[in-house]
């Protein structure tokens, strides 16, 4: 299924379609006696849902919440509106503007390019700054670099007289002819644009690997996936998306003032963002309609005179909604209606072709003849000692065992090995090329692929798809080795029956193999195992026996494993190291080291 | 004193706890042995209350105590010294010890502290020292007082000796011994197996989520063949 | 030179009330990990209770311990109505909730009183000053300062010397240790809820004095410069808040006697601007306690 377009493409697009069909559908009957409340309404809703669109970008697929995207809307906005304003208004609102912005008159398109352009190059700088934070699903850094942003252009425009107006009064340019933008095509351009963009993006590259950093930062980081790149790209489509519905807002509403783009409409937006499901398109409609329609409920509602329930119907009822629909949501049902369900998951499953297995495949890929070393690797934990110069070599023919009793400093050695813990003194080499130094994602692509003694899975993922990321980024990175195709992985873990669950649905045994089989996915050199058989039955360790080879077979790759069954790793290994307080005190085969009296003193502790 | 009855722990998808049953008597030092990833910290932070069972039974002193909270299971009389020590780094020893008798009267307190220092002199020269800077076999004796603190009827321990070095593996057994002598009861989980078997009445080897020997420890000590069934190799080739 | 010294003082006034505020929410941060944006709410319910409190005709000396009773209470019934359910919930939910219940309680006031600021009198020595040389002090900086020394010695008593303080820092330090050691949740969470709501409210006094005003949004401001010190002091860190509020209130003093004419409006964005550059290349914090992880 290297690309399945079905998947990835038509059933998107035309679920895209089927999804804007149906708004504007909805849009023409609900404005059909052609009143002009209801069709202001709509033609707000549909705005909205651009700028919503716009957030979920971003916010869905990166895991990152901003409430700086309001402040991208308010550049864009504001820029919108000084470019499109006819000079001789401006003579009025703004007569002292800088850069002889006054006599600049342009049309609402290009005016709208200008605004994009400008919000886009900010969005760039703010994305740097992101990136450099350490931005990941839910950093705190994030919320301040992007609530500054909210407010650093809300006080530009309170206090920037010359060129905003200020606060008071704001800009204006209606009436403009006839400005309106009610029924007009260029919305329902742009909506369909950021409705096909928001979905598409999901399926992108950029978006599936940003989703599985999302899931699990650190997991991607290891399979070699960068999130700072897919964040920046989701970054900048997002806030072209949001500037397009900022400069519609402003075109409609025929003004701007700086309360326009600030905590109110955040939380309008957010709100309609988490109600439907951050993670889906779909959802996001589906939130916009839900508060719109909730709001203008609650605003007629407030008008109303019942007797003995005026308590409740009055003004502001309508913010004790988006409140109560923010907080109501994030305690009882996080996810959002929708989760990540998207109109064409049900399209696919009725459009696509019977799937078989493919068929064992016998080619296995040429080993390599790699050679991984690990050289007196020294590393302390404050006063704790956790490696002493520790070594261990391993060809990318054998299978190499790491033994030794808890505390021994083993899954330190693979953090160390794998970038994630730095030494204090040692070198990791690969094939002479000197990983120590290099970020996690670095050592990923130069041939180190691992699993985690917790698994840590993409888990809301489906099982294809936690393979399917990682082989995205092999297909890139690892282009020398030749790679088997995810369905392959798939089957070869024994996972083709579940291939379409998520991967937090799985059970124990299955998510083991599924780790192990994302890991293959990598095409590493090495694949490095930390308990792959932890907490499994001995039935179900002896089966492990297999898959790993078979795994590590198929992709012809060498295997460093940790483990303390001693089936297990008498049964793969052909060498094994054995580790006690940070000290290599043995290596051999497996059969020389079951007798080892100083291996049998670290596991049993010495009777006298 | 303590009872499990078929109790079983998931988490999630993760059975890591299957249908385990054993019983610690008043007085006794019971030792769990078994090899890492057997399920043996799941099971104590279980009776402990961190966790909570999707099965089974725990009564303390008869009362059926299944799933209580941690801080009711203390109450109640069960006390666990965590895995890693966990003593409270930013802490002066003297804080740890007080907050191990948080549930106490201040004046009881007091007196169970004087006990603590008497019972580890290390901590008396040491009490408004920071705790963070404690060697691993004061910090060890340090999170053992801190337990005690509670009066607990039932103290757990897991892993004592993990992670210190083996002049200071042997205090750790020597101060199980003196627990012992003056009468606690101890369940004590160990890597150490042969060492934590010396000085236990009787011990439960654990594999695989499951008890698959228990007996007195002289006994299970001289088994031939513990190695391997501690390691797996039960039914093994070797 | 003179200069210098009364804008330190200014500072240090300004700085106290943030330390105050930026010390409640590094208590809930440390003990549930999460940021509490309603924290300004606290804020919002003082002010109108001042403001309905005068109008029934009574003074500062009595409105100002009412405050305190009232921000407590209003922590409290927070804590209940909303955190507890999201305990333990992942960053994002946390921080989404304690937006809701920022906007919420924003909402409630606009609904049941007013969108409109309503004014109370501000007490009369607050515009006072006392001259030592060329030093002019003003009464309210030196008040505030007083206030704030003896509420933070009285939090630091209490968090050292007490046995609820050694309970709250031992569940900061680690929350599942702490209820090993009979430690109960409920109990040290409400207890974090309530110190914060006393340290609010004490904040709330001061800031209302110099306010004079009820609003919705009353609590935005407060809010943000409380939030922004215990990001500066690294969140978890309660001395950290308290040096990173007395920063903050310098950083402002300073900046806004610097600032060109024209531009001193923009204090407040340059100073989150500074804030949020502090975080693109410290996101621990200016001042971090690093602790040894366990791998």
């Amino acid at each position: 299924m290297q690309t399945d377009p079905l998947r990835r493409a038509i059933a998107p697009t035309l679920g895209s379609a089927f999804l804007f069909l149906l708004l504007l559908g909805g849009s023409l009957l609900y404005t059909a006696n052609g009143d002009a409340s209801s069709n202001s309404l709509v033609t707000q809703m549909l705005i909205n849902a651009v700028v919503v669109l716009g957030l979920q970008i971003y916010i869905g697929n990166t895991g990152v919440l901003s409430f700086g995207h309001i402040g991208f809307g308010a550049i864009a906005g504001y820029t919108f509106a000084i470019c499109a304003i006819s000079p001789e208004r401006k003579l009025r609102q703004i007569p002292n503007a800088p850069f002889g912005l006054a006599e600049i008159d342009l049309t609402p398109l290009q005016s709208g390019m200008v605004a994009l352009t400008l919000t886009i190059i900010v969005a760039f700088v703010i994305g740097l700054a992101l990136s450099r934070s350490g931005a990941r699903s839910g950093a705190v850094a994030a919320v301040v670099i992007t609530l500054a942003l909210l407010f650093v252009v809300h006080e530009v425009a309170r206090n920037w007289i010359d060129l905003t107006r200020g606060g008071k009064t704001g800009l204006s340019f209606s009436p403009l002819g006839n400005a309106t933008l009610q029924g007009k095509v260029p919305i329902y351009l742009i909506l369909v644009g950021a409705i096909a963009l928001a979905r598409l993006f999901k399926e992108t590259r950029a978006g599936r690997l940003a989703q599985a950093a999302r899931e699990d930062d650190l997991a991607a980081r290891v399979m070699g996936i960068d999130p700072a790149v897919q964040q920046m790209i989701a970054l900048l489509l997002s806030v072209a998306v949001v500037s397009a519905g900022s400069a519609l807002r402003v075109f409609e509403l025929g003004s701007i003032n700086p309360r326009l783009f600030f905590f109110d409409y955040t939380l309008l937006t957010l709100t309609m963002l988490i109600v439907g499901g951050r993670n889906s398109v779909a959802g996001t409609l589906v939130g916009v309609l839900i508060i719109t329609a909730g709001s203008e409920l609650t605003r007629n509602l407030s008008g109303m005179d019942v007797p003995g329930m005026n308590w409740l119907l009055r003004d502001g009822l309508t913010d004790i909604f988006l409140g109560g629909a923010m907080l109501g949501f994030m305690i009882l049902r996080p996810a959002g209606l929708l989760g990540d369900w998207e109109v064409d998951h049900w399209l696919y499953r009725r459009l696509r072709r019977a799937e078989s297995p493919p068929a064992p495949s016998p080619v296995t890929t040429a080993r390599s003849t790699s050679v991984l070393q690990a050289a007196k690797v020294t590393v302390h934990f404050g006063g704790y000692q956790a490696l002493d110069n520790a070594s261990l070599e391993a060809t990318a023919g054998e299978v190499v065992g790491l033994i030794g009793p808890n505390g021994a400093g083993k899954t330190t050695l693979l953090n160390v090995i794998t970038g994630l813990v730095r030494s204090d003194s040692g070198r990791i080499e690969l094939d002479g090329t000197v990983l120590t130094g290099l970020s996690p994602h670095g050592i990923a692509r130069s041939g180190l692929a691992r699993t985690f003694q917790n698994f840590r899975l993409f888990s809301a993922l489906s099982v294809r798809e936690n393979i399917g990321v990682v082989h995205l980024m092999a297909t890139r990175f690892r282009q020398s080795r030749s790679l088997p195709p995810v369905d392959t992985l798939v089957t070869q873990a024994g996972l083709w029956e579940h291939r379409d669950r998520r991967a937090a649905e799985l059970d124990y045994g299955s998510a083991r193999r599924l780790e192990l089989a994302r890991a293959a996915a990598a095409g590493p050199d090495f694949l490095l195992l930390d308990e792959p058989t932890s907490g499994m039955s001995d039935h179900e360790s002896i089966n492990m026996i297999d898959q790993v080879r078979s795994m590590a077979e198929l992709i012809g790759a060498g295997v460093v494993v940790i483990d303390h069954d001693l089936n297990f790793i008498t049964g793969i290994c052909d060498r094994v190291y054995v580790l006690d307080q940070g000290r290599v005190i043995a290596v051999g085969t497996p059969a020389e080291i079951s007798v080892n009296p100083a291996v049998q003193a670290a596991y049993l502790g010495t009777t006298d | 004193m303590l009872d499990i009855e078929s109790l079983i722990t998931r988490y999630g998808t993760i059975t890591a706890v299957r249908d385990v049953g054993l019983t610690v008597q008043a007085g006794e030092v019971v030792c769990l042995i078994g090899p890492n990833g057997a399920g043996k910290t799941t099971l104590l932070a279980t009776i402990a209350g961190l966790l909570k069972p999707s099965a089974g039974r725990v009564t303390l002193d008869n009362k059926d105590v299944t799933g209580w909270a941690p801080d009711r299971m203390l109450r109640a009389g069960l006390a666990l010294v965590p895995e890693h020590r966990r003593i409270f780094s930013d802490f002066t020893v003297r804080e740890n010890l007080l907050v191990g008798g948080v549930t106490q009267p201040a004046s009881r307190r007091q007196e169970l502290l004087d006990e603590m220092v008497t019972l580890f002199p290390v901590l008396k020269e040491r009490l408004s020292a920071q705790a963070g800077y404690l060697s691993g076999g004061e910090a060890q004796q340090l999170a053992i007082g801190r337990a005690l603190m509670s009066d607990p009827a039932v103290l757990l321990m897991d892993e004592p000796s993990l992670g210190l070095a083996p002049v200071l593996v042997e205090q750790v057994f020597d101060l199980i011994t003196r627990l012992r002598v003056s009468g606690r009861t101890l369940f004590v989980v160990e890597q150490n197996a042969q060492r934590m078997l010396a000085v236990a009445d009787r011990a439960y080897v654990m594999r695989s989520g499951e008890i698959v020997a228990d007996g007195p420890a002289a006994q299970l000590s001289a088994r031939e063949d513990l190695f391997e069934t501690y390691l797996g190799q039960s039914g093994g080739s070797t | 030179m003179i200069e210098l010294i009364q804008q330190i003082i200014d500072g240090l006034g300004r700085g106290g009330i943030y330390a105050l505020l930026a010390l409640g929410i590094a208590v809930i941060f440390g003990v549930m990990h999460l940021i509490n944006f309603a924290h300004g709410e606290l804020i919002t319910v003082s002010a109108y209770t001042s403001y309905w409190l005068f109008a029934s005709g009574f003074n500062w000396w009595f409105i100002a311990p009412a405050i305190i009773v009232v921000a407590v209470l209003t922590a409290v019934i927070i804590e209940f109505v909303a955190f507890r359910w999201v305990r333990g919930a992942p960053d994002f939910t946390m921080l989404m909730t304690s937006f809701g219940v920022h906007f919420l309680v924003q909402a409630l006031f606009v609904m049941y009183v007013s969108a409109n600021f309503r004014q109370f009198p501000r007490p009369g020595w607050i515009f006072d000053t006392w001259r030592i040389g060329d030093l002019s002090l003003e009464v309210f900086d030196l008040a505030v300062i007083a206030a704030t020394l003896v509420t933070l010695l009285g939090t630091y008593w209490l968090l050292q010397r007490t046995m609820f303080g050694v309970s709250l820092r031992a569940a900061a330090e680690d929350f599942d240790t702490a209820r090993l050691m009979g430690i109960r949740s409920n109990r040290v969470i409400r207890g974090a809820f309530i110190l914060s709501g006393v340290l609010a409210g004490v904040a709330a006094i001061f800031w209302l004095m110099r306010s004079g005003q009820a609003g919705p949004t009353a609590g935005l401001n407060p809010m943000l410069k409380g939030v922004l010190a215990a990001l500066i002091g690294g969140l978890g860190s309660l001395s950290g808040a308290v040096l990173g509020g007395i920063t903050l209130g310098l950083v402002e003093v300073l900046l806004i006697s610097r600032l060109p004419g024209g531009t001193a409006g923009l204090t407040d964005g340059i100073v989150f601007l500074l804030i949020a550059l502090l975080f693109v290349f410290r996101p621990q914090g200016l001042i971090t306690v690093r602790r040894v992880e366990r791998v």
